[in-house]
């Protein structure tokens, strides 16, 4: 009888013991809303690890395309509690989504973590995701444009990678012959065009916010970049292609039929790999800065959600996953760099793809500028967007689109 | 309470919560500075929201585009979809058969058929522009001189069998008394067509006419899966504006005072036709 009273007595023990243990120590679940991209699959696969390592955190990963994202993270903010713990931030919506008070500013939590070296990451991918001086985001992936070419083609002709405006289009007019075009451009309204054309406009000198921080998109600058963009699309783009976006623009440099395009530093890995959509044209295409040195900077970051009750579990992942260590596996296996110390590595030249590459892309971030920014960048990309295609396609006059863009984001209330 | 009462509540309950409440929340909705992403700072406008659409160049341009929109696709629709009925009446054999494939087009999802004619007509990746090139034809479907005729095309496309399906049961319950008379006095396929189908047939062209017109009015797949509204502003309809408006931009005051302008405007036009229809009765 005493035995089963000291074994029962041992079981309360225990019990008791199990049941005051930390809150910290029970199971969180994370939950991740993520778009459906290449990085995507790179970071579901690394998480395997994470869990591994931290047992009492689960992740689970909402993915989904990009146009359904924004409501996603919006109707989860709003919620109570949110739906999404951690979720991924694209630059033109980083400042509105931390005005809205949608993101958990992470600047102790960031000092608190030992070995994070936050400096390392490329200073304008990092500079995105702090407001007012707050850190709202951590850089998740780039997607800066560069200049994509064909090499083989440049050394053929003995052709000079164009370094300023007027030598890319003059160079794209000189390759461009009855079905073969020297680039391949994405006027398509919108986010497409702007993402592109805002390089011109960096080449051409211009900016759209003058220096005391107000917005001049109608300036001389931008009117010499639109018209030669529009020169361009004419003489050296496919015919019938006022409405390409990427994809389009992509297939026609990977099947051959035009020698440059202005796209994502991460897609040349994509054309030049065999086997791939390029087929036997891989390793033939070479990534260099655009035209004028200055590119547009895209960058997804990764935010804890101000409305989450796993804050602590939240940064241990994010701060995990955006580790020295972890990225220096990221980005062999394919993802976008962030960090210089990454991007400088001999091991991840090696096993990834090649000290040129790498040294092109950060000379790309390292002068590279957001699209838009303050809390209404979504909408003036699309109104600036919409004028640029109306010019391209004929429909307005390069002034009349300018002016009308310049009417529009003014009206932005 | 009498039984009467208590056995429509449930549905009146329903009513109130699923229509009548969303509502009366988008009035208020459309009279305030509304924006989901400042909802510490609401504000009362009165009609300020809209008075800024009506001055609004890109709203107006967006309605003109419905309505070029509705006009070409219904009456084309119209034309075929009557053309395809009287046909479709006289085939003997087959007509079942021939039925079934012309009404398929009909069971697809707008937003699938919308990818499916993005793809069918790129130039770059198309099967139409490749076979057009071939005999030495080049037409740029999405430029924008013709984008939104390509878009009346895709909806010409799904919804003639609409109108074919409405013709054909319209023609089969005419009586046939008045088409022997007109036989027996020699009157000629088309003045049967002019003087005793069309006049037979007008309610439930008419009808028809208002179901599609009030459908095509909500076009938003084919420009969403093609041309996102462009190129420059060429495809912006009126209700992919309100979703820009709304759920990108976030600004729902603005959204909802659109769509009320939006409701106002298509409402007189059903009226003016239910006017018409009960005019000529």
């Amino acid at each position: 009888m005493r035995r089963i009273t000291t074994l029962f007595a041992s079981a309360l023990l225990i019990g008791s013991a199990v049941a005051t243990l930390p809150q910290s120590a029970a199971a969180a679940e994370l939950n991740i809303i993520m778009e459906e991209v290449p990085d995507y699959d790179i970071v579901r696969t690394l998480t395997d690890q994470f869990m591994a390592e931290h047992p009492d955190i689960t992740v689970t990963f909402d993915a989904m395309p990009f146009d359904a994202m924004r409501d996603k993270i919006l109707t989860s903010s709003l919620a109570p509690s949110a739906v999404y713990d951690v979720i991924i931030v694209d630059n033109p919506w980083m400042e509105e989504f931390a005005r809205a008070g949608y993101l958990a500013p992470l600047d102790d939590n960031i000092a608190a973590t030992s070995g994070y070296d936050f400096d390392d990451f490329v200073a304008p991918l990092r500079e995105v995701g702090v407001i007012d001086g707050a850190t709202y985001g951590v850089p998740y992936y780039n997607y800066a444009l560069g200049l994509i070419v064909r090499q083989d083609i440049f050394d053929d002709r003995g052709l000079a990678v164009p370094k300023t405006l007027e030598d890319y289009v003059s160079v794209a007019k000189a390759l461009t012959s009855e079905d073969f075009y020297g680039a391949a451009m994405q006027p398509q309204r919108g986010y497409k065009i702007m993402e592109e054309w805002k390089n011109w406009l960096y080449a051409a000198g211009g900016s759209l916010r003058d220096e005391s921080g107000t917005f001049a998109i109608a300036s001389p600058e931008a009117a010499e970049a639109l018209r030669l963009y529009i020169e361009t699309h004419k003489a050296a783009a496919p015919p019938d292609s006022v409405n390409w976006g990427f994809d389009e623009a992509l297939r026609a440099v990977a099947s051959g039929r035009a020698a440059t395009m202005l796209s994502y530093n991460w897609m040349l890995p994509a054309l030049n790999k065999e086997g791939g959509l390029a087929g036997d044209l891989a390793g033939n295409f070479k990534l260099h800065e655009v035209p004028g040195g200055k590119a547009v900077l895209g960058v997804w970051h990764w935010a804890v959600s101000a409305n989450t009750e796993e804050k602590d579990a939240a940064w241990t992942y994010v701060s995990w996953i955006t580790s020295k260590a972890v990225d220096k596996q990221r980005v062999i296996a394919g993802g976008a760099p962030i960090r210089t110390s990454v991007i400088s590595d001999a091991e991840v030249w090696e096993k990834g793809y090649g000290e040129d590459y790498y040294r092109a892309v950060l000379g790309i971030l390292e002068d590279a500028a957001p699209l838009a920014t303050g809390t209404s960048a979504e909408e003036v990309i699309e109104i600036i967007g919409t004028e640029l295609s109306a010019a391209v396609s004929g429909q307005k006059s390069i002034e009349q689109a300018l002016d009308d863009a310049a009417r529009g984001v003014d009206r932005i209330r | 309470m009498h039984l009467r009462l208590y056995l429509v509540l449930p549905l009146a309950l329903m009513l109130l919560a699923i229509m009548v409440y969303p509502l009366l929340f988008s009035g208020w909705i459309s009279l305030h500075d509304y924006r989901v992403t400042r909802l510490g700072d609401v504000r009362f406008e009165a009609l300020g929201n809209y008075a800024y659409i009506l001055t609004d160049a890109p709203f107006w341009n967006a309605m003109t585009n419905t309505f070029v929109f509705v006009a070409g696709a219904v009456s084309i629709e119209l034309v075929l979809g009557l053309g395809l009925a009287l046909l479709l009446q006289r085939l003997v054999r087959f007509q079942n058969f021939a039925r079934a494939i012309l009404l398929a087009p009909m069971f697809i999802t707008p937003i699938a058929v919308g990818l499916m004619f993005r793809f069918l007509l790129n130039s770059e990746l198309g099967v139409v522009p490749h076979y057009l090139s071939a005999i030495g034809i080049r037409i740029d479907w999405f430029g924008p001189s013709l984008a939104l005729f390509s878009l009346i095309l895709i909806d010409v496309w799904q919804w003639t069998p609409f109108m074919l399906l409405m013709f054909l049961a319209g023609l089969e319950a005419l009586p046939k008394a008045p088409f022997e008379a007109a036989k027996v006095d020699g009157a000629s396929a088309f003045l049967t067509f002019r003087h005793i189908t069309l006049p037979a047939l007008r309610s439930v062209i008419m009808v028809a006419l208002i179901i599609r017109a009030l459908d095509a009015f909500k076009v938003f797949e084919y420009v969403y899966a093609i041309t996102r509204g462009g190129p420059g502003d060429a495809t912006e309809t009126i209700l992919f504006f309100i979703y820009k408006t709304g759920f990108r931009f976030f600004r729902l005051g603005e959204a909802a005072a659109m769509a009320f302008v939006l409701i106002a405007i298509t409402l007189t036009l059903v009226m003016a036709l239910y006017l018409a229809m009960k005019r000529d009765r």
